[in-house]
């Protein structure tokens, strides 16, 4: 019998798919609901989910880990996230699955109603799921079945009941650190490097456990956590028009890309219609300034980390230029409280916008120039090029993201691939490179300034004299859940959000920043390089720790 | 000799400008040369800068409040309070910048314009008591005053500051501790060594080391998985020392306040001796807090407002 999953693209009809063929009971004892395709909805076959322009589908426990082998092998789709909820009858797991550019996405989800929580592990045949599944474990008590690495991802100490299951008084970490084992490297001449939490320069903490033979890296193990600030569950019981401040921060160097996606989750929610052509290309200019202002950040710390100053000056000269254009819109050099759910929090100005495009504009030229001189010193080229390197093989198994996953050769970027807001219609110049080394990152991303200065001129000219301002009271007919997908300067960032409708409360926020997929390939990038080259990596890679651990 | 250029090993290179000519040894085409400007801004050895596209910063004119609550309401940080008092008494209005994270909700939301937004930065201070403005609402009178900070504790705090003036003379090896931040307070500081803001120049530096440090600097709500590492890192540091808390959430916790898993602020695990409210601060909100902590400059906020006294030049003479 096959099992594979149908989809379609945005041109299909919109009516639902064709019935899937019944499936066999596994075990005739299990209720009924949760054996039909669909849970909650009641009818056969995937359903389409609100405005959110994906595809639902309800299946048994039992059916998990087949079902995602089959939408990985036969459907060909990637994970993008996968992430649990509490439910009255135990643990809702879900899924979002992506398909090929243009179609939608399939949204798998599964109750674990039989106590304790368990499933079936989706390893080893699905990479990314090692982070998913090890938080899940810790925060839910869900057991994942054959998980071949049980330790804990995000807290370092023990809790009385897992976190997002507890009652709020029964929620606060217990005074006893968690065993955490790092995998041991032996032979002769083999040392141990610890690095971190604390870093030696102005970056987030972390700790970095290093395998060194001479000056060669071996083996590198990242301990993540140290800035875990259980975010998700502060979403919880929230006004959902509160929650775009702590959107903003789960990665505080992308407000905008976070308030955006979190406020398009909630609009697909609550049923919001579309919003106004202004308001989503006002969106989008803060969007693409913000990512100026982020790659060269990136761009900047490559350089510095081969020891050329005075490029990294330069670089972060352009930097401070577009997060002044960005504070010229938004009153806030990092743009945040610009956004809110259902448009923005206050109109931006009207006047002086083709001064700012204009701005923007020398910012892209003088980063092109950077580059060109850059490719003149033998010294900064030599440290960049073949260092780092993320095979094309490891992006895909890993499923990479962003600006990294491009360097390396995988052509996926959500502003062309799953267009919203300012993107639809937009025509987008996506480059990637081949060789996934320090170096294509450095290009892949000078090109990215480029490309987002232009896309901040187009869309602040067809931004326009619309208010922009939210309605004061957002309808609540939707379907209670949303999903949010950006191309965030990191990547793909999903925010799902599932609604008390009745209450206007948030029940469940998730989060999947773009590191969180990514940060497995820093472990990849440093093998075989030496130990002094491990910054360049770390900086051309550019992992979130606060989007990861949040 | 000249290095290859886009060379076959990276298939990226899809420029839209032609480069311009090269000077000897130096970056071309920066802002400073196409604007022909100096990129550093004077502040804080010059006057300080007008912001006008960052009216941020919530000021409260006690005349014009009706104690509404509607600012109070639209706080997503719980920085403001309106209390009803007894009856004749009014309402108490409390506003704690120590908590605000500068979003303007509050202004918008105003009914009466009794607050409004301003581009003022200098917030920083040395007792945390100075970030909480209380008015009685729809009056100039004062509320009951705030009690005054102990004796003892005002006394070591002047006899630090006094040492940190004659021991590190104007001068100060900063360490930045990340106690769980969301990584924008991080741009921000790190900005501080960008030529547009130039650090240096001040005689201010980061270190690589708290063993080479005087001062550290703290960001983040200080999260339960980072505390051991924060309280390492603060004895590591020789005294005499400062610690500067960072932002709302070295503050308060910010927007994480509450949560189980973070402690509400550097000082929950360390002695603070400068408080840098933002969220994040910008660059030359920092460059006051720190020079504050050098005694370089004097404190502007006093209970929450700026005495018209100090509403000119915050230098000393």
């Amino acid at each position: 019998m096959s099992r594979t999953i149908p989809f379609e693209g945005d041109d299909a009809p919109k009516s639902a798919p064709a019935p899937l063929p019944p499936r066999r009971r596994s075990d005739g004892e299990r209720g009924s609901e949760e054996e039909r395709w669909v849970l909650g909805a009641g009818r056969a076959g995937p359903t389409e989910l609100g405005r959110s322009g994906l595809w639902e589908l309800g299946v048994p426990p039992g059916w998990w880990r087949a079902t995602s082998l089959d939408l990985l092998t036969a459907g060909a789709h990637r994970i993008s996230s996968l992430w649990a909820e509490r439910d009255p009858k135990g643990v809702l797991l879900r899924a979002l699955w992506l398909g090929e550019a243009g179609t939608r996405g399939i949204l798998v989800r599964t109750l674990l109603d039989a106590p304790p929580p368990r499933v079936e592990s989706l390893l080893p045949e699905l990479s990314p799921a090692l982070y998913f599944e090890r938080e899940i474990a810790e925060m839910f008590g869900v057991e994942f079945h054959a998980s071949p690495d049980p330790r804990p991802l995000l807290l370092h100490y023990r809790h009385a009941l897992p976190p997002m299951i507890a009652a709020p008084d029964r929620a606060p970490p217990l005074d006893e650190r968690s065993r955490f084992d790092f995998a041991p490297v032996e032979g002769e001449g083999v040392y141990e490097v610890p690095v971190g939490p604390v870093h030696a320069g102005i970056i987030e903490p972390g700790h970095f456990r290093f395998q060194v033979v001479g000056e060669e890296i071996l083996d590198l193990e990242v301990r993540l956590g140290y800035t875990h600030k259980g975010t998700e569950r502060l979403f919880e019981g929230l006004d959902p028009r509160r929650g775009t401040q702590l959107a903003s921060s789960i990665s505080g160097d992308h407000s905008v890309a976070g308030a955006v996606a979190y406020a398009t989750a909630v609009e697909h929610a609550l049923g919001h219609p579309p919003l106004e052509r202004p308001t989503e290309m006002r969106r989008g200019a803060l969007l693409e300034v913000e990512r100026m202002a982020h790659l060269l950040g990136d761009i900047a710390g490559i350089v510095l980390d081969v020891g050329y100053a005075a490029g990294a000056a330069q670089a972060n000269v352009l930097r401070n230029e577009a997060y002044t254009v960005l504070e010229e819109l938004t009153g806030s050099r990092l743009g945040r409280g610009a956004v809110a759910v259902g448009g923005l929090a206050r109109p931006l100005p009207r006047e002086g916008l083709r001064p700012l495009a204009a701005r923007a504009d020398a910012v892209a030229k003088a980063t092109v120039a950077l580059l060109r001189h850059l490719e003149e010193r033998p010294s900064v080229m030599d440290r960049v090029r073949g260092t780092g390197v993320v095979s094309k093989e490891v992006a895909r198994a890993l499923e990479l993201v962003g600006p990294v996953a491009r360097a390396s050769g995988l052509d996926r970027d959500v502003r062309r691939d799953r267009p919203y807001g300012a993107y639809r219609g937009t025509e987008l110049r996506v480059t990637h490179g081949s060789t996934g080394d320090v170096e294509a990152r450095l290009r892949v991303k000078v090109d990215e300034v480029v490309e987002a200065s232009r896309l901040f001129g187009t869309f602040l000219r067809r931004s326009g004299e619309a208010p922009a301002v939210p309605p004061a009271e957002p309808p609540r007919d939707g379907p209670g859940f949303g999903v949010g997908l950006v191309e965030a300067p990191r990547g793909e960032l999903l925010f799902a959000v599932s609604l008390d409708l009745e209450r206007g409360k948030l029940s469940r926020v998730h989060v999947r920043e773009p590191s969180y997929l990514n940060w497995p390939a820093i472990e990849y990038a440093v093998h075989g390089n030496i130990l002094p080259d491990f910054p360049l990596c770390n900086k051309s890679l550019n992992l979130s720790y606060s989007g990861f651990d949040r | 000799m000249s290095a290859p250029r886009a060379s076959s090993s990276a298939s990226t290179s899809t420029s839209t400008s032609s480069p311009p000519r090269s000077i000897k040894g130096r970056p071309e085409g920066g802002l400073g040369q196409v604007r022909g400007e100096l990129v550093t801004r004077p502040y804080p050895e010059g006057p300080r800068p007008r912001f006008p596209a960052a009216m941020r910063t919530p000021v409260h004119d006690a005349a014009r409040c009706d104690a509404s609550g509607a600012c109070a309401r639209a706080c997503p940080s719980e920085a403001i309070e309106v209390q009803a008092r007894g009856q004749g008494e009014g309402a108490v209005f409390r506003l704690d910048y120590g908590r605000c994270t500068f979003c303007r909700a509050c202004v918008d939301a105003c009914p009466t314009q009794a607050l409004s937004a301003t581009d003022l930065f200098e917030l920083a201070v040395r007792d945390r008591r100075d970030l909480v403005l209380e008015h009685r609402a729809g009056s100039r009178a004062p509320t009951a005053p705030t009690p005054p900070t102990s004796p003892s504790a005002s006394a070591m705090l002047t006899e630090v500051q006094e040492r940190v003036q004659r021991l590190f003379r104007g001068s100060l090896s900063v360490r930045a501790v990340d106690a769980g931040s969301c990584n924008g307070c991080e741009v921000e500081v790190g900005a501080l060594t960008w030529p547009s803001y130039d650090l240096e120049r001040l005689g201010i530096h980061f270190v690589a080391s708290p063993r080479h440090a005087d001062a550290l600097l703290v960001t983040g709500p200080v999260t339960v998985n980072m505390r051991l590492a924060l309280e390492k890192t603060f004895r590591a540091t020789p005294d005499p020392k400062l610690v500067i808390a960072v932002g709302a959430c070295g503050i308060s916790g910010g927007p994480f306040r509450g949560s189980p898993e973070v402690l509400n602020g550097a000082g929950s695990s360390v002695p603070v001796n400068v408080w840098v409210p933002g969220c994040p601060p910008r660059p030359e909100a920092l460059l006051y807090g720190l020079w504050l902590a050098l005694g370089r400059l004097e404190q502007r906020l006093e209970r929450g407002e700026v005495p018209a006294a100090r509403s000119g030049s915050g230098q000393k003479a």
